[in-house]
């Protein structure tokens, strides 16, 4: 218990800290369970309370991005957010894939390790567009539908990566199953559930609370992966009222998501086996790789390679997901090195994307005075 | 009048964002975020970097008043409603902070209705709100009071009312 209490304690001061300094708050709870455990004297260890708190904000972190995937909303620009997601995907699984595999991690954890070095941290790039005030910008459009792109690749992932040796047509038909059901509650029981959620007493909340509570249970009983059941969840209760969904949601969301990645921190050993030089290259290349695939992107949709960089400075941070994936089926070795990666990525990313506007303008004044000076007098 | 083309777009994970562009080119585009904040952008013509502002929900309700020609002295806001189906019936919805004049009176001493046709909807007191104050309301010291009316009413309750 003590050690929960800790934990959220230097999370206030952190979260404090960090919004003050709008800087993102992801690396920092990190590095708080990296110092406060294993590297430092063991403050925090994981328990039990600690290991049920984590779980529940890995599955309300999910439910979440399940409810933001509405269906209806199909992007106006289609074959746009198809080619900059699957050049995203294709650069990043690739060089991801190949660095880790010739670093020598096996092929199950190469592959989980191009996973998470693939998939941005969609909360620290809407955060970062909102406070950098880049909104208005096109390719700012681009980083948004990026994001829920990539969101709807990691339900894939999980799919095909909790699947295992199970025999796969039996896994997909019991998932297909638990979909169509969770689709018929929320089709059939619509009012009902709107009939809930308009309430002012504490049966919306303890509602939403039971529901994704029992669907991580339901479908762990049946043998489905629960992550990719309570996305679906998300996606079914967003066809009633997903802003009340996400309203009674966050509490949980927000506090039981802080533990999960104080405790990830702990998980995390630097000190014992860390091979420094794996580290530091997964993090470079995970900079570098996310720049060639914004340049493609750029170059392809905007016709800029400015464009290409301001969508490289918004999607380098890589987070909740990345530690996600990480969690569930990562190797400590894995997760150390992902955590790295984490944390690198997303102070470089934060940096870039506030200063994004900066290196744009330096890039065109100096081709513009090179052009100048080329010029034959 | 031209139509003005409006767009307006959900942004998954962000919020809706209006965007149009005016008839000089120049393009203003409002983005209304999950967070509750209101940012506004304009990009003038021929520029690349627009310039922002971030709003909370009330700076952003004011600025729309600024916007749709209400008067705003320093602390005293107005909001004109066309109600174009009514015969183009225009309500004034005015605040006045009470002046000595009124303090220590009732409504129904003041006349108002009587003098000037304007209504008292509510007054605001120690920031809490009086809505429908009856007839035997009493003005204190430091109260703002609603008023409602045609922009004629609203004008005389001010020059009756307000000052004697």
């Amino acid at each position: 218990m003590e050690s929960l209490i800790v934990a959220l304690f230097v999370c206030l001061v952190l979260a404090l800290v960090t919004k003050y300094l709008s800087i993102p708050a992801i690396p920092f709870y990190i590095l708080a369970g990296v110092l406060l455990g294993k590297a430092g004297g063991g403050m925090l260890t994981n328990n039990e309370i600690s290991q049920f708190f984590s779980e529940m904000g890995l599955i309300f972190l999910l439910f979440f991005m399940g409810l933001g995937l509405k269906p209806e909303r199909i992007a106006s620009n289609r074959t746009a957010v198809l080619t900059s997601g699957i050049i995203d995907l294709n650069v990043n699984m690739i060089i991801g894939f190949a660095a880790a595999y010739l670093l020598g991690f096996s092929f199950t954890e190469s592959l989980i390790i191009a996973s998470a070095f693939y998939i941005s941290s969609t909360a620290m790039a809407l955060t970062s567009l909102i406070e950098n005030r880049k909104l208005m910008l096109r390719e700012s459009d681009t980083v948004i539908w990026l994001m829920v792109f990539e969101d709807l690749v990691l339900i894939i992932f999980l799919a095909l990566l909790s699947a295992g040796n199970q025999n796969l047509i039996i896994f997909f038909a019991k998932i297909l199953a638990v979909l169509g059901i969770l689709y018929a509650l929320a089709h059939y029981g619509k009012e009902f559930l709107i009939s809930i959620l308009d309430r002012d007493d504490e049966l919306p909340i303890l509602f939403t609370f039971a529901a994704v509570l029992t669907t991580a249970s339901f479908s762990m009983y049946l043998g489905v992966p629960e992550t990719m059941m309570v996305i679906a969840l998300g996606v079914a209760f967003a066809t009633t009222d997903p802003d009340a969904f996400e309203q009674h949601a966050r509490p949980f969301k927000d506090v039981f998501l802080v533990v999960f990645f104080v405790f990830f921190g702990v998980t995390v050993d630097f000190s014992g086996g860390a091979n420094w030089f794996v580290i530091g290259a997964i993090s470079i290349l995970a900079v570098a790789s996310k720049l060639i695939s914004g340049l493609l992107t750029g170059i392809f949709i905007h016709d800029s390679a400015l464009s290409g960089l301001e969508i490289w400075a918004n999607t380098i941070a890589r987070g909740e997901f990345s530690i996600a994936l990480a969690v569930l089926y990562g190797s400590p070795l894995v997760g150390t090195t992902i955590a790295a990666m984490v944390i690198v990525t997303s102070i470089v990313g934060s940096f870039m994307a506030k200063y994004s506007g900066i290196l744009r303008r330096g890039l065109v004044s100096h081709s513009r005075h090179k052009a100048l000076t080329r010029r034959p007098h | 009048m031209s139509a003005m083309a409006l767009r307006s777009l959900n942004l998954p994970g962000v919020g809706t964002k209006y965007e149009f562009e005016t008839d000089k080119g120049d393009t203003v585009a409002i983005f209304f975020t999950k967070t509750g904040a209101v940012q506004m952008y304009t990009l003038q013509k021929g520029c690349r970097t627009p310039s922002a502002a971030e709003m909370s929900p009330v700076e952003a309700r004011r600025l729309g008043n600024i916007l749709t020609g209400a008067i705003i002295e320093a602390d005293q806001e107005s909001v004109e409603i066309a109600f174009s189906a009514l015969a183009d019936l225009r309500i004034t919805i005015h605040t006045f902070f009470v002046t000595a004049a009124v303090v220590g009176k009732t409504i129904e001493d003041l006349q108002i209705r009587a003098k000037t046709g304007a209504t008292v909807i509510a007054v605001c007191r120690h920031d809490r709100n009086i809505i429908n104050p009856p007839p035997t309301f009493v003005f204190e010291e430091g109260d703002a009071a609603l008023v409602i009316g045609e922009s004629d009413q609203i004008k005389k309750f001010e020059r009756e009312i307000m000052v004697n």
